[in-house]
């Protein structure tokens, strides 16, 4: 067991004929995710990568019965690709894409609540279940399989501490990467919830940033329901008051919003923050 | 996310049809003249333009006569204030005040929805409504899929007290602030104060709007106004039109990194071996040679003492980040030590692009953030 994903799920990439969509797709198919189908509008009836294209979601989730996709298409198009993959009934939507209109995806995030899809992302990278599937772009190589469920606002960040992790000898059971827009599918308290709830997971480890409120009400949730031990590192100690460290979410608003403060509310519901990233696998050893 | 002046901001109300007082941008005394006219009055306001708050305290808004303007204009043009001179004045026709009101309009994160706050204590922060009158800010929360009608104002306008003609006046006007925002892409708008004049009038006194940055290419008009330029220093402005996030701050190392979490986080490590960030860098996920080249130009206009190159990549390769360093020594003075740390996608062909040109990558961040820390220290 793990969460979200495993080796059965069925997955169709929305732009697997553009750059980044076909070069991850190859990846991903590499590491043992059954890619289905692929959809760019206007190509259908193509193969690449070994992979059957449609021009619609529709005709793609018809032909494969698929129920996850995955999208790699350019902001401006992302809206519709992702109001088409919901409409045609997916149950599992990543979208990698940054830079996305937050109105376009306030309205994404909504349809998706409405029906009942998990949305992940965008300005994500994805997730992964070691030894089993990935939808995205993590890099598969540095993860191992295991018992530590990692939940986090970054991309390249999450790398860190997964390549961490397994350098001590510390696998994974998932590893899912929520974005870091402002406004986005699934947060923390989604993911813990299902680590908490999947057999597999021993430890949780939440990584998090400046900005937003996410890490606060994570804190309230382990505090009342989550009861294997969880770990945190939150990124943007040095940043200063009211500038934007690249992404939307990452804006410090006054002291709420700030690394110290966001560290301070996990440490009280009994969660260990890291200094750095690389002392998350200690404090799990340590708690051993 | 960025905001815009308050002159930029009120012609896009007066588009949104919302009331605004009259106004002109100063150009020079002629201006002057024209607007007094226009006004058919010797009193009017001038308000020197600000991405910053405070502009009253600072003495950057006066009530002025048509001889007085001149002067005083030239007074606070060029005028510093938190860091940034002065550089445009509005002409605004006064306005007489009965009551003043807060109103705002916001898409807010944690619904996901367009967020309206009212007030009928106006002309103050709203944090210290916030705070000493808590249950005097009134919310309507509007579902992001549909537009919104004034009908749905009619509660919102009754416990502000408006009624009758002001009551849809202020209804009217909060579903155009709704609608603007949608049109535009704005993340917010506010009106602090919004003013009830003794003739019954409702009218924004004042504007603050902020536009959603990733919606710069269906908003070309906001995206080309003079705030959406001047809310940058210059090599902040330069690494923004290259598609780079980078925001100057005043340690010692530069920095590049792929990702905001990660560059959040190089800056951290600086800090934690003893030294201190000289700006994040995030070149975005798939960055190609290009931007890493222009990553390093931009920390070459920099005054610092060493350079720290941090990858992980996922959908940036480490073969695209190693040709830019490549080619950016070849074509910048660089003459501070550079550290690099690469792993990810591509990476043996990245590290082997370096290696054939003298230069040694790291796999790991915490060795690779000592080093550099030890060279720059080491240097002085």
């Amino acid at each position: 067991m793990a969460i979200l994903i495993d080796e059965t799920t069925k997955v169709i990439v929305q732009g697997i004929t553009g750059k980044q969509g076909n070069f991850h797709s190859k990846s991903m198919i590499d590491y043992g995710t059954k890619i289905v189908a692929g959809v760019t509008p206007g190509k259908g009836g193509q193969e690449t990568l070994g992979i059957p294209v449609f021009d619609s979601m529709k005709e793609a989730v018809n032909d494969t019965q698929a129920l996850a996709s995955v999208i790699f298409i350019p902001s401006k198009f992302t809206y519709s690709a992702a109001m088409e993959a919901i409409d045609a009934g997916v149950q599992l939507l990543t979208i990698i894409t940054e830079g996305i209109p937050v109105k376009d995806t306030a309205r994404i995030r909504q349809k998706a609540i409405d029906n009942n899809v998990i949305l992940v992302g965008p300005n994500c990278p994805g997730l992964i279940t070691p030894e089993a599937s990935k939808i995205g772009i993590i890099p598969g190589e540095i993860c191992s399989k295991g018992n530590v469920g990692i939940v986090s606002r970054s991309g390249t960040l999450t790398y860190e501490i997964i390549q961490n992790l397994s350098m001590n000898g510390l696998g994974q059971s998932s590893c899912v990467g929520l974005g870091g827009d402002p406004i986005k599918g699934i947060g923390f308290n989604e993911c813990l919830m299902m680590f908490e709830q999947d057999p597999q997971t021993k430890y949780i480890v939440m990584v998090g940033e400046i900005g937003g409120t996410g890490e606060q009400e994570a804190a309230n949730l382990v505090k009342k329901e989550i009861t294997k031990p969880v770990f945190a590192f939150i990124a943007g100690q040095t940043a200063p008051l009211g500038k934007q460290m690249g992404h939307a979410g990452a804006i410090v608003h006054g002291k709420s919003g700030t690394a110290k403060e966001k560290m301070r509310i996990l440490a009280e519901a009994g969660i260990a923050t890291a200094q750095t990233p690389g002392e998350i696998p200690s404090l799990i050893v340590n708690n051993l | 996310m960025s905001m815009l002046y308050e002159i930029e901001g009120k012609q896009l109300f007066k588009d949104s049809k919302i009331p605004v007082p009259r106004f002109k941008a100063y150009t020079d005394s002629d201006s002057i003249k024209a607007f007094a006219e226009e006004l058919n009055s010797n009193v009017m306001m001038a308000k020197g333009q600000s991405l910053s708050g405070g502009r009253g305290k600072a003495g950057l808004i006066k009530k002025v006569t048509t001889d007085e303007a001149e002067d005083y204009i030239q007074s606070i043009l060029g005028q510093y204030h938190r860091g940034k001179p002065i550089e445009l004045v509005m002409l605004e026709e006064p306005l007489e005040i009965e009551k003043e009101y807060y109103l705002a309009v916001m898409l807010d994160n944690t619904s996901g929805q367009y967020l309206t706050l009212a007030s009928s204590r106006g002309g103050v922060d709203i944090e210290d409504i916030a705070e000493n009158y808590p249950d005097e800010i009134f919310r309507k929360t509007l579902p992001i899929l549909t537009e919104p009608f004034p009908y749905q104002f009619m509660e919102l306008g009754k416990k502000l007290g408006f009624v009758a003609r002001t009551l849809t006046q202020f209804t009217s006007l909060m579903t155009n602030m709704v609608n603007m925002a949608i049109k535009n892409d704005l993340t917010l708008i506010e009106i602090n104060p919004l003013i009830l004049t003794p003739d019954k009038k409702i009218i924004a006194a004042d504007s603050k709007v902020v536009i959603d940055g990733n919606a710069y290419y269906r908003q070309p008009k906001i995206a080309s106004l003079k705030s959406q330029r001047d809310r940058h220093t210059d090599l902040e402005y330069e690494a923004d039109e290259a598609g780079i996030s980078y925001v100057q701050l005043d340690g010692e190392i530069g920095i590049i990194a792929g990702g905001a979490g990660l560059s959040m986080a190089t800056c951290d490590i600086l800090e934690f071996f003893g030294s201190s960030p000289a700006n994040f860098l995030d070149v975005g996920g798939g960055a190609g040679d290009i931007k890493i080249e222009k990553s390093l130009e931009i920390l070459s206009n920099q005054d610092i003492k060493g350079i720290f190159i941090n990858f992980f990549a996922g959908i940036t390769r480490c073969d695209d980040v190693a040709r830019g360093v490549i080619n950016a020594t070849k074509k910048y003075n660089i003459d501070v030590p550079v550290v690099i740390r690469l792993v990810g996608t591509n990476d043996k062909r990245g590290i082997q692009i370096l290696d054939e040109n003298g230069i040694k990558a790291y796999g790991e961040m915490v060795p690779a953030a000592k080093k550099i820390v030890e060279l720059v220290k080491g240097g002085n």
